[in-house]
């Protein structure tokens, strides 16, 4: 893995971390009603994972455990309708009063964007982890 | 009742590998229980006149994907000699291999396997379940005859096999496809008279098919390699049912082709050559499992003709002839696989005077080669009376054609049955012999019995093989076996047969020759190797590892497609801008896509890439579309840090370039892009319909509950896509985790 040895990059990141997760998080749950749903929240995931292995403060791993687990959700969330006599993929919408929240809307396609989020996190650290890898003798290329 | 045999067969096929692991004569044993119940069952129904009955399992009923079957006179009689044959198989295995054999598990379990699909292929009454069985016993067959796996000559033959048989099962398939759509049904006692050129078609597809799985000259090469199969293999699947398929194939396929011409002169082309090869090459050979293996595809010779004449006599003789031909073949390989074992040898120019020490084999062999021969008192006389019945009662050219051939061919039959038993058990040094296996011995003196019985009791014979051939052909139903003719020209000229093939196996016994090359083997492994050289040639130079050409080859296809949609160019309607932004951010990308072909850096390069997407993300905002802006800008993010691992790997500089490949991936550059733009104001010029926005919009709030469309359609209306591109995402991924890391490993040791 590349590591930038920059304390102030570092430093920025570590900052920046918790504002980019709870970035993250608002565009999962808002993706039904405004911009943006489980694929760019893994991304903004992935962006984390990524600045924080780059800067030495995360050892990325486990991309195939976090493909593995989404698809998993995303084939769950497919299939289980056909238990209850429904169609494949019949999305249900839960409607409920939470104290502070107010009323929350959420439901099965819900679950569906965090099988893609995991995916796509699942994405980029493999990115990382093949990319990221010991380079290859510089000899290789003839310039 | 027809699929809780199957399931007792998969049972037994259980119960086979477990037992066969310690020993395969335990696991031989365990298998011939699910043949032994097979044969009872079609037997007792063979009695009687019972309605055919039809089982089957439901797929998917509108495509008629349906396993089904159902119990044909035709089929009843075939499913008896599979089974039958197969019992008696079984038990001959246990006496034909030690105890120290290996692969037990494996032998005994592929054999039962076979088995299964024979029956599965002669009681199914779909084309699908048909094509399905008929390619279980393709594999089956090429794992038996590859059973002694380190040998390379086994292996080619094995491969030989699988690939003739399996290119033959390639035009079963299309045949069928043709004929079910032409017929209006996928089941096979729905089948009509096809007609036309998509008859014509099927009919020579199908009669391929037959002919490669039934070892028809040219397609015969495969079946004497496939005798490195142990002797059981041999007496089981090449000579009694699984070459019977092709035939099996020949007579179902008679309602619906008999009278197509095309099927007729293949059949009588593909039977009479090979009658006539096959009878020649098996004068000549020493082995004497090679001489029954080429005496098998003149056999089968003779029954594709016969039932390609397709006239009623010329069907019933057919059907009988499979009914007879199946017991003598296979009591004369048990008898050879004795003489095998038991001698060491099955060279015939060493074997000999075994008449005195084996008297029982003798007895067998002589009994189930006047049969062959066509001689009473057996069940091959009245057979062959039949055949030759049936060439009488033709006219003209057809009558020369067939009466030469089956004459010729079975003159040749009686001289190689001859020159066979001479050499094998006549005078001569007497060759040691081990003693008896009763295992061995019993079952084939059992196949030799029932060519006998057949002939005592040819009243119960016909009761089983008039309605199988009334099934093929309505006219059959006129004839019967008759057991002894008296002095008709039929008898007469059976006569003549065997006195001349008498003569002619007696010459040529006395003359010490060599045994034939395997020619046609030879050719067909060629062929088969420098297809392969071809295709390793063709795929280095088409995938010869350079990125850059891989590109230039794909935008260059794109572009020569592209082309045909700039005919639809039509400048009336174009906007400069919706927004001066519009031109802002264009001006951008145009210069960043410039700058980044100039710049010299590969950091460069990345960097202003970059500005391109970020400033392709501001157009789709100007273009009302938050959700598409930011993904990109996401994704920009993303490839910029992919950008920073990768290049770590490669020198900060791009390597030069000589400057006519240069100028080719510029121009190839340049017209991409022109015909991409071109395309797509050409597609929006040209709206096809309304867009489904107002229906989306609605759907998107009720029922899919949220106001964001794009989200709403990924995620519920079209989440189907949504999952496959995921799972398709996350599979390739995974795969090429796995494949990178084997590289790594490589590398690194």
């Amino acid at each position: 893995m590349i590591e930038i040895h920059s304390p102030t990059a570092r430093r920025g990141v570590e900052v920046a971390t918790p504002l980019a997760l709870l970035l993250g998080t608002y565009l999962l749950f808002a993706g039904h009603n405004n911009p943006g749903g489980g694929f760019a929240a893994g991304l903004v995931f992935g962006c984390v994972v990524a600045l924080r292995s780059m800067t030495g403060l995360l050892k990325a791993s486990g991309s195939f455990v976090l493909i593995a687990v989404g698809i998993l959700i995303v084939t769950a969330v497919a299939f289980s309708p056909l238990l209850w006599g429904d169609v494949l993929l019949d999305m249900q919408i839960v409607e409920t009063k939470l104290p502070i929240l107010g009323k929350v809307k959420s439901g099965s396609a819900f679950v569906f964007d965090i099988g893609v989020t995991a995916i796509v996190v699942g994405l980029v650290v493999a990115l990382l982890n093949g990319l990221g890898s010991t380079p290859r003798p510089r000899e290789t290329d003839n310039s | 009742m027809i699929l809780w045999i199957f399931a007792l067969h998969g049972a037994a096929m259980v119960a086979a590998a477990l037992l066969g692991r310690s020993s395969i004569r335990r696991g031989m044993a365990a298998a011939g229980v699910a043949p032994l119940v097979g044969a009872i069952w079609a037997i007792s129904q063979l009695q009687g006149d019972n309605a055919p009955s039809t089982e089957e399992i439901v797929w998917v009923e509108q495509l008629e994907l349906v396993l089904r079957f159902s119990t044909t006179p035709l089929a009843l009689m075939m499913a008896a000699l599979v089974s039958g044959i197969g019992v008696l198989v079984f038990v001959y295995g246990v006496g034909y291999f030690d105890d120290t054999a290996e692969g037990g598990a494996r032998f005994s379990t592929t054999l039962l396997g076979f088995s299964a699909s024979m029956l599965g292929l002669v009681l199914a009454d779909s084309v699908w379940t048909l094509f399905i069985f008929w390619e279980f016993t393709s594999v089956t067959s090429f794992l038996l005859v590859g059973h002694k796996n380190t040998y390379p000559a086994t292996q080619a033959a094995a491969r030989r096999a699988l690939m003739i048989t399996g290119a033959g099962g390639l035009a079963l398939l299309a045949g069928l496809l043709i004929l079910a759509d032409n017929v209006g049904s996928t089941s096979l006692s729905d089948l009509s008279p096809a007609s036309g050129t998509r008859g014509t078609v099927a009919a020579v597809l199908i009669m391929v098919a037959a002919a490669t799985k039934s070892a028809q000259f040219p397609f015969h090469v495969w079946l004497p390699g496939a005798m490195a199969a142990p002797t059981p293999v041999s007496a089981y699947l090449h000579s009694a049912t699984m070459v019977k398929a092709g035939v099996f194939l020949v007579a179902l396929a008679g309602p619906a082709f008999g009278d197509t011409v095309s099927w007729k002169v293949l059949g009588m082309a593909f039977g009479i050559a090979s009658m006539m090869w096959g009878g020649f090459i098996a004068l000549r050979h020493e082995d004497a499992k090679l001489i029954l293996a080429w005496g098998t595809i003149s056999q089968l010779g003779l029954i594709i003709t016969v039932l390609s004449i397709g006239t009623g006599k010329a069907v019933f003789a057919g059907v009988s002839i499979i009914l007879a031909h199946a017991l003598f073949k296979a009591a004369l390989f048990c008898v050879v696989g004795e003489i095998d074992v038991r001698t060491g040898t099955r060279n015939v120019s060493e074997l000999g005077g075994l008449s005195r020490s084996m008297p029982i084999a003798f007895a067998v062999a002589v009994a189930a080669s006047l049969s062959m021969a066509g001689a009473p008192p057996l069940l091959g006389f009245p057979a062959k009376e039949a055949a030759i019945e049936a060439v009488l009662g033709l006219e003209g050219l057809e009558q020369l054609i067939a009466g030469i051939g089956i004459f010729g061919g079975s003159v040749l039959t009686v001289a190689y049955t001859t020159r066979f038993l001479y050499l094998v058990f006549g005078p001569g040094p007497e060759t040691t012999v081990a003693p008896v296996r009763w295992a061995m011995t019993i079952p084939s003196a059992i196949l030799a019995m029932a060519g006998f019985a057949g002939y005592v009791f040819i009243g119960w014979v016909n009761d089983i093989v008039i309605p199988a051939a009334t099934q093929v052909n309505p006219a059959s139903d006129k004839y019967e076996l008759i057991a002894w003719p008296g002095l008709k020209t039929a008898f007469v000229i059976s006569m003549a047969i065997i006195a001349a093939g008498l003569a002619l196996g007696w010459v040529i016994a006395n003359r010490t020759q060599e045994a034939p090359d395997a020619r046609g083997a030879n050719v067909a492994d060629r062929t088969l190797d420098n297809v392969l050289i071809l295709a390793d040639e063709v795929a280095g130079r088409v995938q010869h590892g350079s990125l850059p050409v891989y590109l230039v080859t794909m935008i260059l296809t794109v572009t020569l497609a592209g082309t045909i949609f700039l005919g639809d160019l039509d400048t009336n309607g174009w906007v400069a801008w919706d927004s001066p932004f519009q031109a802002i951010l264009s001006a951008t990308i145009a210069i960043a896509a410039i700058g980044g072909v100039a710049v010299g850096s590969r950091l460069g390069a990345a960097l202003t890439l970059g500005a391109v997407g970020v400033a392709m993300a501001g157009l789709f905002l100007t273009h009302g579309a938050p959700d598409l802006a930011l993904t990109q800008l996401l994704v920009e993010t993303i490839v910029v840090v992919g950008f920073v691992l990768g290049l770590g790997h490669l020198h900060r500089r791009f390597p030069p370039v000589e400057p006519t490949w240069r100028m080719i991936r510029l121009f190839v550059a340049i017209a991409g892009g022109l015909v991409v733009s071109g395309g797509l104001l050409a597609a929006s010029a040209r709206p096809v319909g309304q867009a489904p926005v107002e229906a989306l919009q609605e759907g998107s709030v009720d029922p899919g509950g949220g106001n964001n469309v794009v989200n709403v359609i990924l995620t519920d209306m079209r989440a189907l896509d949504t999952l496959g591109e995921v799972v398709v995402l996350g599979a390739v991924t995974l795969g090429i985790l796995a494949l990178a890391s084997t590289r790594s490993t490589a590398s690194n040791r």
